[in-house]
């Protein structure tokens, strides 16, 4: 049985997260980079550029004024939603496919609702800049994706049991394929530089039990993870993992802001398909 | 898809009647006299702080009373206790209501209690949407203040970005200055080296020209003299070709020298009064013989307009045409050779003139006309085999004449011949200088020969060459081969001019003509000196040395010497020097007795 790391190696052979991808994220961890460093990097890549004038422009921002150099919209952008900005681009590539036991397709969808409802929780209930837990709602399912490409059989295998109530995805995961894709998703985000908190909540999105502080980006992710699944933005057939008690207590505590949430959430995944959605 | 509600997502977690319950609380806090029982939609009771005791069937009954009517229904309790029910629509549950304090009668649809009962039950209904939106504005005020955060942040952000491209800047601006700094170092350096290896050249062809001047001094000044012996046909031959290819041999060296001097920035052309047709002569004088001999016909003509005297230097000027007229003999066979001055124009004063030397030789193909001027080059390489020469007198030609502010061209037609030509100002010489040269050189002629000198030179060869020469013209010679040796002989003996060469071992003649000058100055040690003691004026001291260069002569004069000679010693200068430097005897003693 392959281990999570044999199976990475094959994978960054494969296909890895664009150079732009990765030096950006490595340049948000870094004090010392100026905006200029952005632009250098940005400009290399004519559809980051468009997409990031399209940001800049869009009524999200308000500006008075139409920005139509790269500096000028790096500035305004923001290092972390530039960041995030190129993440999506660089990872909605990797999301294509769809077939009844595993849909790649609708794990974007998936991943996207998480990244929205991550980033509302953490701006509205915990008054917390939301771009980092977006970043890892957007990427953390990525490890099905390195799955998908690798051993597709034996995920569909893990899919069917899980769908068959053999366990939760996790275990099915570990008994098909020997890892799982919180663990790969872990390792391979590591590897691209991701930020600390981005890289637990992603390893521990299936793991209710360990719940530290509601205020988390892992409790965040699992609030998020849950409440798509929920809406049935889901991508696998399976039952849906509950949530832990600790959380349960902070939802009842907060309904009302629940309820605004899930009431103003298809506004913001509107706002969202206009920032990020591909021109396809 | 169809929207999710709150409901929908978090069925499990949450109670279906959360929101019975708080409506139940904000109600019984805003009634408190009031006892309260909430039955839901699926028959669940939810109680009050105060609680209505109910037996099920009396319950039920009052429940579907209460859903069918519109307002309140009146029942009874298990205690027999009045109560009455409501249903509210907006819940779908029932609300029973028991308050001791209100009289039966008072119940009735639109009195005045049933009217505030409603309304209170309103309110509380309106506390629980309140709730909603307190909760809204929170999350407005919570993503507010993000943006704030992330306004302020963009502007710390663009803050430091500001100072970290100031510190970049200040650091590029630093490496810079100091790559600058240092490149200009090394610049400062290689130019320093450079110059010195500058000087070194320039030495090294200063003591060239004297390695080679020194010998050729000889050989030209013995074969004139040998020349000068009675000879036998055949050796008056040989002895004329040594003087010719000594001769030549030295215009070749000049050549070089002069090369060397213009490359170098130092020539420098005399500014003196000149006559104009007197140098044309000179030119054609040269090759009136070797014209002849080829049948090659030689004419000059200077255009009237062309001013007779002119201030510039003459000798130059010779060189160049002497290069032109050179050439033009080597190359033409037939037809003939002239040398033209014609007035061009005046200009600022001057008169600009051109200067022509036309031959019928054999021209040079117009792609050759650009080589020709340089260095070392000439029409094509056969050219040298046949007709010799170094090729260095036409680019030298062509840097003289720019000195002298024209510029040397040529046109030139194969087989017909070339016009070699430049147009250069010439400066009327002013009358006064012309008489002043004139009545020195009458003065000059008349003067008679006689006195002594003492010749100071190393080399034996020179010292007899030179001895003879100074013999011929008349004076009495004595010689000493170093400077310590002349002013031994200056302690016992009397001369009237010293001839003093400038590179000897020992005591060089710079050293020896200082110590002279110095003993000139302290009357103690002059005394000493037979040679100086009687002397009014300082002794005339006339440097010798094979240094041509314009700082060897103001070497000499800085030494405290009064006259300089080059060598090798060419007869007519050294009779000329000595004539000049030497007292006139003659002259002082026809007007003594007065
Ligand atoms: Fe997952
Ligand atoms: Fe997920």
């Amino acid at each position: 049985m392959p281990s999570a790391k044999d199976l990475l190696r094959k994978f960054t052979e494969l296909k890895t997260l664009p150079h732009v991808a990765i030096k950006v994220t490595q340049m948000v961890n870094d004090d010392r980079s100026t905006m200029q460093d952005f632009e250098e990097i940005i400009k290399l890549d004519p559809v980051l550029v468009t997409r990031l004038l399209r940001l800049v422009n869009s009524p999200y921002f308000g500006l008075s004024q139409k920005v139509e150099s790269i500096s000028k919209a790096v500035v305004f952008a923001g290092m972390k939603q530039l960041r995030n900005l190129v993440a999506v681009e660089a990872l909605r590539g990797m999301f294509k496919g769809d077939d009844v036991d595993f849909s790649a397709q609708k794990l974007w969808l998936h991943s996207a609702t998480v990244a929205i409802l991550a980033g509302m929780i953490a701006k509205r209930i915990f008054g917390k800049d939301g771009e980092d837990v977006f970043l890892a709602g957007i990427i953390h399912d990525i490890g099905l994706i390195v799955e998908n490409q690798l051993v597709p059989e034996k995920l569909r295998e893990a899919c069917k049991a899980f769908r068959e109530g053999k366990g939760t995805l996790i275990e099915c995961e570990r008994n098909a394929i020997g890892t799982d894709h919180a663990e790969v998703g872990y390792l391979l985000t590591k590897e691209w530089g991701m930020p600390q908190e981005v890289l637990s909540a992603i390893k521990s999105h299936h793991q209710g039990k360990q719940v530290k502080s509601v205020s988390s980006a892992s409790s965040i992710l699992l609030l998020a993870e849950f409440m798509a699944g929920k809406m049935q933005y889901w991508p696998i057939v399976g039952p849906i993992e509950g949530l832990p008690p600790e959380l349960t207590a902070h939802v009842k505590e907060r309904v009302a802001d629940y309820k605004i949430i899930i009431r103003d959430l298809p506004d913001e995944m509107a706002k969202a398909k206009e920032l990020y959605e591909s021109d396809e | 898809m169809t929207e999710p509600t709150f409901d929908a997502i978090f069925d499990d977690l949450i109670d279906v009647n959360e929101e019975l319950q708080s409506f139940l609380r904000i109600l019984d806090g805003l009634l408190p006299e009031a006892s309260l029982l909430l039955v839901s939609e699926a028959g669940v009771l939810l109680d009050g702080s105060r609680s209505l005791a109910f037996a099920q069937p009396l319950r039920e009954k009052l429940v579907q009373e209460a859903r069918a009517a519109d307002g309140f229904v009146v029942g009874k309790t298990e205690n027999n206790v009045r109560c009455h029910a409501v249903y509210l629509a907006k819940l779908s549950a029932v609300l029973i209501i028991s308050c001791a304090a209100a009289p039966d009668d008072a119940w009735g649809p639109g009195s005045a209690l049933a009217t505030l009962l409603q309304n209170t039950i309103d309110l509380a209904m309106h506390r629980q949407e309140r709730e909603m939106l307190v909760a809204d504005h929170e999350q407005s005020v919570r993503q507010i203040n993000i943006l704030q955060q992330q306004h302020g942040k963009l502007i710390e952000d663009n803050y430091r970005q500001y100072r970290l491209n100031q510190d970049r800047e200040k650091e590029y601006a630093r490496k810079l200055e100091s790559e600058i700094a240092k490149q200009t170092a090394e610049l400062r350096e290689a130019n320093v080296r450079l110059e010195e290896i500058s000087r070194l050249k320039s030495d090294f062809l200063a003591n060239m020209s004297h390695e080679l001047r020194t010998p050729m001094n000889a050989i030209i000044g013995f074969s004139e003299l040998l020349s000068e012996t009675p000879l036998a046909e055949d050796q008056l031959d040989y002895t004329r070709t040594i003087a010719q290819s000594a001769a030549s041999l030295l215009s070749l060296i000049n050549d070089i020298l002069d090369l060397a001097k213009i490359e170098a920035g130092k020539l420098e052309l005399e500014h003196l009064p000149f006559d104009l047709a007197e140098v044309i002569g000179n030119v054609a004088a040269m090759f009136k013989i070797p014209a002849r001999e080829k049948g090659v016909v030689f004419t000059c003509k200077i255009d009237s307009n062309v001013p007779k005297r002119n201030m510039g230097d003459s000798n130059r000027l010779r060189q160049v045409l002497i290069n032109l007229v050179g050439n033009a003999m080597k190359f033409t066979e037939q037809g003939g050779i002239d040398i033209e001055v014609a007035y061009e124009r005046e200009a600022a004063g001057r008169i600009v003139s051109r200067f022509s030397v036309r031959d019928s030789g054999i021209g040079i193909p117009a792609d050759r006309v650009g080589a020709i001027f340089e260095k070392f080059t000439q029409a094509d390489g056969s050219t040298t085999r046949k007709y010799g020469g170094t090729g260095l007198g036409l680019a030298i030609c062509l840097q003289l004449v720019e000195l002298m502010g024209g510029r040397l061209a040529v046109e030139s037609e194969v087989g017909k011949g070339s016009t070699f030509y430049f147009v250069i100002p010439l400066e009327e010489a002013p009358a006064e200088i012309i008489s002043l040269q004139e009545h020195k050189v009458i003065g000059r002629d008349k003067a008679a020969h006689g006195g002594r000198i003492l010749l100071v030179e190393d080399n034996a060869v020179n010292q007899r060459l030179a001895s003879i020469l100074i013999t011929r013209e008349g004076y009495e010679v004595e010689v000493a081969s170093d400077g310590a040796e002349a002013l031994e002989h200056l302690r016992h003996q009397p001369f009237d001019l010293v001839l003093m060469d400038v590179q000897m071992p020992n005591m060089d003649g710079m050293e020896a003509t200082r110590r002279i000058r110095k003993i000139e100055a302290d009357p103690a040690q002059k005394q000493s000196y037979v040679g100086l003691r009687a002397l009014t004026q300082p002794l005339g001291i006339v440097g010798l040395t094979a240094h041509a260069r314009k700082e060897d002569e103001t070497a000499c004069y800085e030494a405290g010497m009064n006259g300089f000679l080059t060598k090798p010693i060419v007869k007519a200068k050294l009779s000329m020097i000595l004539s000049e430097r030497m007292p006139q005897v003659s002259c002082k003693e026809t007007e003594d007795p007065s």
